[in-house]
């Protein structure tokens, strides 16, 4: 059935269907991402094709009765979409399609659906419209539920490339058994995966067009501790040595995760431990290294503290579960290390914790490549279980929050930073870096309020100190504006030193949202959720809306 | 691709969409406790007054601001017949934060998780903060976005739609 007569097919079910109030409850929502492009003295003109550029969606969902759900998104990207996402999203044209039926402890699925196994180090599937993501799947998805204690999920299906499909199949099943009634008021989980890819692009007579995961994970849970382990053992599979598959090249991959916490009223402890080898999978193979993060299976995200605040995203580590030899000094093989949360709340009415109490928490993270054998000549390696090799990234930081009265709260960050751009972006140098940011927020009244975000990048290396600051105007519960600007002030390179300012505002009632920008957007390695990519340098306008038809 | 037709189909739903409006419910879709254990959303609300469902993740500023600033006042809110109730969508990268950033604050809310954003999909929701209120299981107020001062206005909210005073 082509996309046209499904949509054909919708609309006929639907307006039959409506009078007869068949379908109960329906909403819909439409979102817009637009931005005309401008040339810029500092950062370079436009060299493209459209200025202006827009990415739209509209979303409906319909309960058709009890235990039917139909959902469709159509998505529009006219005449281009913004910068940095992907060719395959182009024109207008249907994207997801899929209808669910839901009954007792029993879901099918047919078309397009989003799931995830355990953390998702064996599959994910899911939509981040920011990044471009749409990696869902077509295909069948079942469910099933048996006495609370256990759950069973099986699927099939092509995944989702831009309007297009990639070739060949992905194959899953997951199972998760709650052994809670047999251990005494704590919670025991056990669960088990299998994700298979055939990939019809690249049949060789070396390797296997399927790759195959199995993963084991168990999930512990007392009324103060917690703690978890999965594993992925991952089947051969050729390594990519400078944009193509090897026939030589070919080896497994594994994962390791390990998860353990605390706490208590006022007190919370975490510490994750991750080794990742050659763990990336792709729909297609041929996808491996492309920088739209299309056709992504599994979800190996870094496992570093997600920051809010620009500086403190200068330089984020993302993650390396990668084989990658690109001279004998620089091979790559996955990762190893781990990180560490404290939170602390200090008592109201005490010395440190005021009138208001404060807030303190504290993260380190430490991520290295892995320690082994390295064959650059003869393309080969073993590894250490517990080795840690080169070092890529570390950071330790310390956030309190403090409030001082009604109207007046700071939020003070301090981060120390380690990072190896000859690593993890294979360029050159390293990284050492601080980070300060004071952010505080003052309540003019009960509508309006103030808020001045200070922040300021100390580095003797790379591009130098950068500053930045942001102001925003609360006016009303509708409306808000503001100033930004990161300025890279001491760069060696006199041209270099551009200011990023962005001027705009926002105006929300309801579910309705309406966003307005002006400015320059700073290139680079652009982190958001765990995902990286690359962007160039753009100036421009740039508005969104975002609003549900009801 | 000739852009009229589906231009056309696209109006054409628009446009019968309005034979159907209805009040929308909480849909019928799986999220996880702390400890993992699956659970319906459908049965989380406040079967005796109203519910607040908080969308928030451990990264994002604004949403800890507004759950902070109800965590402050939480006798207040305790007293407002209403249950609240924070929907965490931070995926694998950051939902290990959840548990020590929770306790750590001393937050008294029912939390859950939504891992791949089922429930944030299929209630339409873009953008955390997001917070939605409802009467029995039907969504009676909306809003994106967070600015200082706005649980005052959630407070009255609830407070002129809670189920004693009807």
């Amino acid at each position: 059935m082509n996309k046209k007569t499904i949509l054909i097919l919708f609309v006929f079910l639907y307006n039959t269907s409506s009078y007869s109030q068949l379908f109960k409850d329906t909403t819909a929502s439409f979102n817009s991402f637009s931005a005309y492009y401008l040339d810029d003295s500092k950062t370079g003109d436009f060299n493209e094709n459209n200025r202006f550029r827009s990415n739209n969606y509209l979303n409906i969902k319909s309960n058709i009765d009890k235990n039917w759900n139909l959902e469709l998104q159509v998505e529009s990207y006219v005449p281009n979409s913004l910068l940095n996402y992907s060719p395959n999203f182009k024109e207008t044209n249907l994207s997801t399609f899929n209808i669910a039926y839901n009954k007792n402890n029993l879901n099918i699925s047919i078309g397009n659906f989003y799931e995830q196994f355990g953390s998702g180090m064996t599959l994910r599937s899911w939509e981040d419209k920011n990044l471009g993501i749409n990696n869902s799947i077509r295909g069948l998805n079942t469910k099933y539920r048996i006495n609370d204690e256990f759950n069973i999920t099986a699927l099939i299906g092509q995944q989702k490339k831009g309007f297009k499909y990639s070739k060949g199949y992905i194959l899953g099943f997951d199972s998760e058994f709650d052994f809670s009634k047999i251990t005494n008021g704590s919670t025991l989980l056990m669960g088990l995966s299998y994700v298979g890819r055939n990939d019809q692009n690249t049949i060789s007579d070396f390797y296997s067009e399927m790759t195959n995961l199995f993963s084991g994970r168990i999930d512990y849970s007392s009324n103060s501790f917690y703690s978890n382990i999965e594993i992925v053992d991952k089947s051969k599979n050729p390594i990519s040595v400078f944009g193509s598959l090897s026939n030589t090249f070919i080896k497994k991959g594994s994962s390791l995760l390990l998860n353990s916490g605390f706490f208590n009223k006022g007190f919370g402890i975490d510490f994750t431990f991750r080794r990742l080898e050659n763990m990336s999978l792709f729909s297609e193979r041929e996808a491996y290294g492309n920088p739209y993060n299309e056709s992504i299976v599994n979800y190996l995200p870094a496992l570093t503290k997600q920051h809010d605040y620009s500086l403190a995203n200068l330089y984020v580590y993302s993650a390396q579960p990668n084989v990658s030899f690109q001279t004998n000094d620089l091979m790559k093989v996955g990762e190893i290390g781990m990180q560490i949360d404290l939170y602390y709340f200090f008592e109201k009415n005490t010395f440190i914790g005021g009138k208001f109490g404060t807030n303190v928490s504290i993260n380190g993270a430490v991520w290295n490549n892995l320690d082994g054998n390295f064959d650059f000549d003869n393309q080969n390696y073993d590894t250490d279980l517990f080795g840690f090799g080169q070092k890529y990234f570390s950071e330790i930081s310390l956030e309190i929050r403090k409030k001082w009265s009604s109207k007046f709260d700071n939020i003070f960050l301090f981060i120390n930073q380690y990072y190896n751009s000859r690593f993890i972006e294979e360029k050159v140098g390293e990284v050492k870096s601080n980070v300060l940011v004071l952010e505080n927020t003052y309540k003019l009244n009960d509508k309006k309020s103030l808020r001045l975000e200070l922040q300021h990048l100390s580095t003797k290396d790379d591009n130098k100190n950068w500053s930045a600051y942001a102001i925003e105007f609360n006016l009303n519960s509708a409306f808000s504006i503001y100033l930004s600007d990161l300025y890279n002030y001491q760069n060696p390179k006199e041209e270099k030193k551009i200011h990023y300012y962005n001027f705009g505002g926002s105006y929300s009632k309801g579910i309705n949202r309406f966003t307005i920008n002006y400015g320059r957007q700073r290139g680079g390695l652009v982190c958001t959720g765990g995902i990286c990519r690359y962007v160039p340098e753009s100036s421009g306008l740039s508005f969104s809306i975002s609003s549900s038809l009801f | 691709m000739n852009l009229k037709p589906i231009v056309t189909i696209v109006f054409m739903i628009l446009f019968s969409l309005n034979n159907a409006y209805s009040q929308t419910s909480m849909p019928n879709i799986n999220i996880k406790t702390l400890e993992g254990k699956t659970i319906n959303s459908k049965t989380t609300y406040n079967k005796k007054g109203l519910t607040v469902y908080s969308f928030w993740a451990t990264w994002c500023v604004p949403c800890i601001n507004e759950l902070d600033d109800i965590h402050n006042e939480i006798q207040k809110w305790d007293k407002a017949n209403v249950k609240i109730i924070a929907i965490s969508t931070d995926d694998s990268r950051t939902k290990r934060r959840i548990r020590p950033l929770v306790n750590g604050k001393k937050w008294d809310f029912k939390i859950f998780l939504d891992e791949n954003q089922s429930l944030k999909r299929a209630l339409n929701i873009d953008a955390i903060p997001h917070t939605i209120v409802t009467k029995g299981n039907k969504i009676i107020y909306r809003r994106i976005g967070y600015k200082p001062g706005e649980e005052n206005y959630l407070y009255d909210f609830i407070i002129n739609n809670s189920v004693a005073k009807n």
